[in-house]
């Protein structure tokens, strides 16, 4: 079933085409992922989905993204988000504590309100980011404060907390470190028994790693789009077969 | 032509940049200095407290003083909320568009408008225009105009020191565009905003050519009962005992610049000091 | 739903606030431009301008401002001459030379100076600077624009100082890296490299000094003695734009022809230090960049 489908999206910069006729569907639990190399427009794609893009005022666009079969330009922008969250590529903590952090959506959205509501909140949320063990004694000190990978971990923490029914990764491995990075992988992969992903990243093996299915992006295009397995294993085109063999990129 | 030692330039150039500070920094010492020195020997409890005497030749400046807190707290309380919202409004809300960046760029120049223009201005509009006549309100209003462009850039300053990404990332969550202002930008942004309003606090208490036609009294003999009446206020009561009183003593004239200048000085540092405070403490 | 309608409405206010701020910043120079108009039509610009006679209260009066216009410039070009130098050369000495710990405390001292009100540095100006200048330089009177150029340069000078500061500050350390890897002195590459690249920030920085002593009112009106004629030295009195506003403003008939060339003179005014202001923030652009 999918979950989100995109229709002739075509994306724009003060009037150069970024993105062109683009479309795609996102299962319903998958990961789909996103490789390609700098400027393919996939940061663009991804930032389009829960209209972040948006804030750019030399943003525009054509076409239609359905979620649910319900199209997102017609949707209030806030309530979308909601249901869209986004892990960015640098891990941004709030400038406050890591329960203020977790349960600052919640409360702004009015979906917690009791002290025992949001205790159990921030304690589900960094138990599904596995942060749990780590910071369960600190809850009080600030976001700002943990390591990157534990940031990232907490930004993942505070998104959960919402419950938002997909969730967009930004390249979010791309300042971390190689453990810190797996332990980002394995939530994800835990993560899509209950919500759908969308990875972008521009690490090959990572995508191989996690990916459900990938999509290859140059230059505006989406080029191929395949089972994982299938296409690290036999290309369809001589383009991504040259990407994902390190050819260029 | 003969050259010189490298290292013997560099230390003869050191010598003549460490002179040119002092020269820099030592007249305003001394005229500190100077005030001080002179006018310390007339602080005296019952000078603060007490209404003028003889032709203003004896007795205390408390109307003055009492004046100019008036006129100040008025401004403050009427420029500081347009200010923050009118800076709020252009960081956050104001499309980038031609339009936009001309009105920043007006009022950041409007900043360096002299402060006898904007007293031109406030007799026009507020004295008789509005009729409010020679007034606290009259000199409130034409200072908290003058002062408006400073808090804004000040305050936009403050709000644009809050990185981009917590507003990403607040937005990226489904809250609203004001809650992240309200919630994540303006806590963050309150300390240099705060310390701004206190250095405009003390600028516009040593104003003087702004409330000369709009606000201050050569004398009134009472205190101040309403925001209509004429006021005297620290500044202008310097000038005139200075310049317009034959027969002054002198040390009555230095008291009254010893309290006029601890009052600027003292609020400044205390936002000079509250700022490297914050900035210690700042989180990102 | 309640918080929804707070939001909205809050949103309202700072919309509204800020639509009243820039309807205040047009008010200004609107008005000015009516009161000052309706004075030009009437004397024409040229005769005000140009004019050498400043006499309001003579039957017919005479409003030329050319005295005036001269004075101003006088009093801020000696305040430049002094201010301009020193303050580069202290803004130099405290971005690169001084230690961190000196250099805090510099800084806060001379924004410390800023805040200094201007009657105070007149009346002290009066006090101490006038009469050793009578006496120095054997003048009938020490109220000069050589007096009034000393003391303004001193309330030029933290602006000149702290803005320069910021500008030779903000050039990159890889500048600097460069020449002192190629064996140059500290001084060498100050003066060479870090002076020309700071320098569309420094001319912002004497833009604003500039700025700021155009517009001051008070002391120059308790120091330059406020003779209204052409002076034909720097130790004669003059008068200058701000301080015949400020001391005539009071004795005007309100509406009368002369408390209109008042407001020329405030059109003017405006005028010239929004140029310079528009200028320094080219420059300050320029710098940033």
């Amino acid at each position: 079933m999918d979950k989100i489908k995109v229709e002739n999206l075509s994306c724009f910069y003060g009037g150069q085409c970024v993105l062109e006729s683009l479309d795609i569907n996102v299962v319903k639990n998958e990961i789909l992922t996103i490789i390609g190399p700098a400027n393919s427009g996939k940061t663009t794609f991804l930032r389009t989905l829960n209209r972040m893009s948006d804030l750019n005022t030399s943003y525009s666009r054509k076409g239609t993204v359905y979620l649910d079969d319900e199209n997102i330009f017609n949707m209030n922008m806030e309530k979308l988000r909601k249901r869209v969250g986004m892990l960015f590529a640098m891990p941004i903590p709030l400038p406050m504590t890591i329960y203020e952090n977790i349960v600052y959506a919640p409360k702004r959205l009015g979906l917690v309100s009791k002290k025992n509501e949001m205790d159990a909140v921030v304690e589900q949320a960094l138990k599904d980011a596995s942060l749990w063990d780590e910071v369960k004694d600190r809850l009080n000190s600030s976001g700002m404060k943990l390591s990157g990978g534990q940031q990232q971990r907490l930004c993942i923490a505070r998104i959960l907390a919402i419950n938002p029914e997909v969730i967009l990764f930004d390249e979010p491995c791309s300042g971390l470190d190689p453990i810190s990075t797996a332990k980002v992988e394995e939530s994800m992969i835990e993560l899509k028994e209950k919500y759908t992903i969308v990875l972008v990243t521009n690490n090959v093996k990572q995508a191989s790693r996690v990916g459900d299915r990938t999509a290859f992006f140059l230059m505006g295009k989406l080029v191929e789009i395949d089972k994982t397995g299938t296409m690290f294993v036999s290309p369809k085109q001589k383009q991504t077969e040259d990407y994902i063999t390190g050819r260029f990129g | 032509m003969f050259k010189l030692n490298p290292k013997l330039s560099q230390k003869i150039s050191y010598s003549i940049l460490f002179c040119a500070t002092i020269l820099a920094i030592i007249p305003v010492a001394v005229i500190i200095f100077i005030i001080i020195k002179n006018g310390a020997s007339a602080i005296t409890w019952e000078f603060l407290t007490s209404m003028p005497k003889n032709g203003m030749r004896g007795g205390g400046i408390l109307p003055a003083i009492i004046g100019t807190l008036s006129i100040v707290m008025c401004a403050i309380a009427v420029t500081l909320p347009i200010g923050v919202c009118a800076a709020i409004y252009l960081n956050e809300y104001a499309k980038d568009n031609l339009l936009t960046r001309i009105i920043k760029l007006a009022i950041v120049n409007l900043a360096g408008v002299p402060s006898v223009v904007y007293g031109l201005f406030g007799l026009g509009i507020f004295v008789m225009f509005l009729k409010l006549g020679v007034s606290i309100i009259a000199g409130a209003l034409t200072l908290a105009i003058m002062e408006l462009p400073v808090i804004i850039t000040t305050a936009r300053g403050a709000l644009n020191s809050v990185p981009y990404s917590f507003r990403e990332a607040s937005l990226s969550l489904g809250v609203s565009r004001w809650q992240t202002i309200r919630h994540v930008v303006l806590p963050n942004a309150l300390p240099g905003i705060l310390t701004g309003a206190i250095l405009s606090i003390a600028r516009i208490s040593g104003e003087t050519a702004p409330i000369m036609f709009t606000a201050a009294a050569f004398y009134v003999p009472h205190l101040p009962t309403s925001a209509f009446d004429q006021v005297m206020a620290l500044p202008y009561h310097l000038y005139i005992i200075s310049t317009q009183i034959p027969g002054m003593p002198k040390n009555i004239i230095f008291g009254t610049a010893l309290v006029l200048l601890m009052m600027v000085l003292s609020m400044s540092l205390i936002a000079i000091i509250a700022r490297i405070y914050f900035r210690k403490r700042r989180k990102w | 739903m309640k918080r929804k309608i707070i939001d909205t409405i809050i949103e309202k206010i700072i919309f509204f606030c800020g639509i009243l701020a820039i309807v205040f910043v047009t008010l200004i120079f609107g008005f000015l431009l009516k009161e000052g108009f309706a004075f030009f039509k009437e004397y024409g610009v040229i005769s005000f301008i140009a004019g050498k006679l400043w006499y309001p209260t003579s039957d017919p009066a005479q409003f030329g401002i050319l005295s005036m216009i001269v004075g101003s410039l006088l009093v801020t070009a000696g305040a430049c001459v002094i201010a301009v130098p020193i303050g580069i050369m202290a803004a130099l000495y405290i971005s690169e030379i001084a230690p961190k710990g000196v250099r805090d405390v510099l800084k806060s001292f001379i924004e410390l100076m800023a805040a200094v009100p201007s009657v105070v540095i007149g009346f002290v100006g009066m006090v101490t600077l006038v009469p050793l200048v009578r006496t120095i330089f054997d003048l009938p009177t020490g109220l000069t624009a050589f007096s009034g150029s000393i003391m303004l340069a001193f309330m030029a000078m933290p602006t000149i100082v702290t803005i320069s500061e910021d500008a030779i500050r903000s050039v990159p350390w890889s500048y600097k890296e460069g020449a002192l890897a190629l064996g140059a002195t500290k001084w060498q590459t100050i003066r060479r490299i870090v002076l020309k690249a700071a320098m569309p920030g420094i001319i912002a920085a004497v833009m604003l000094g500039i700025g700021r002593v155009v517009g001051e009112t008070m002391a120059v009106m308790m120091i330059t003695g406020n003779a209204a004629h052409i002076p034909s030295s720097i130790f004669e009195p003059v008068r200058t734009m701000t301080a015949t506003i400020a001391a005539e403003m009071g004795e005007t008939v309100r509406g009368g022809m002369h408390y209109r060339a008042l407001f020329a003179i405030g059109l003017v005014l405006f005028i010239i230090t929004f140029i310079v202001n528009f200028i320094a923030d080219l420059f300050l652009g320029k710098s940033k960049k």
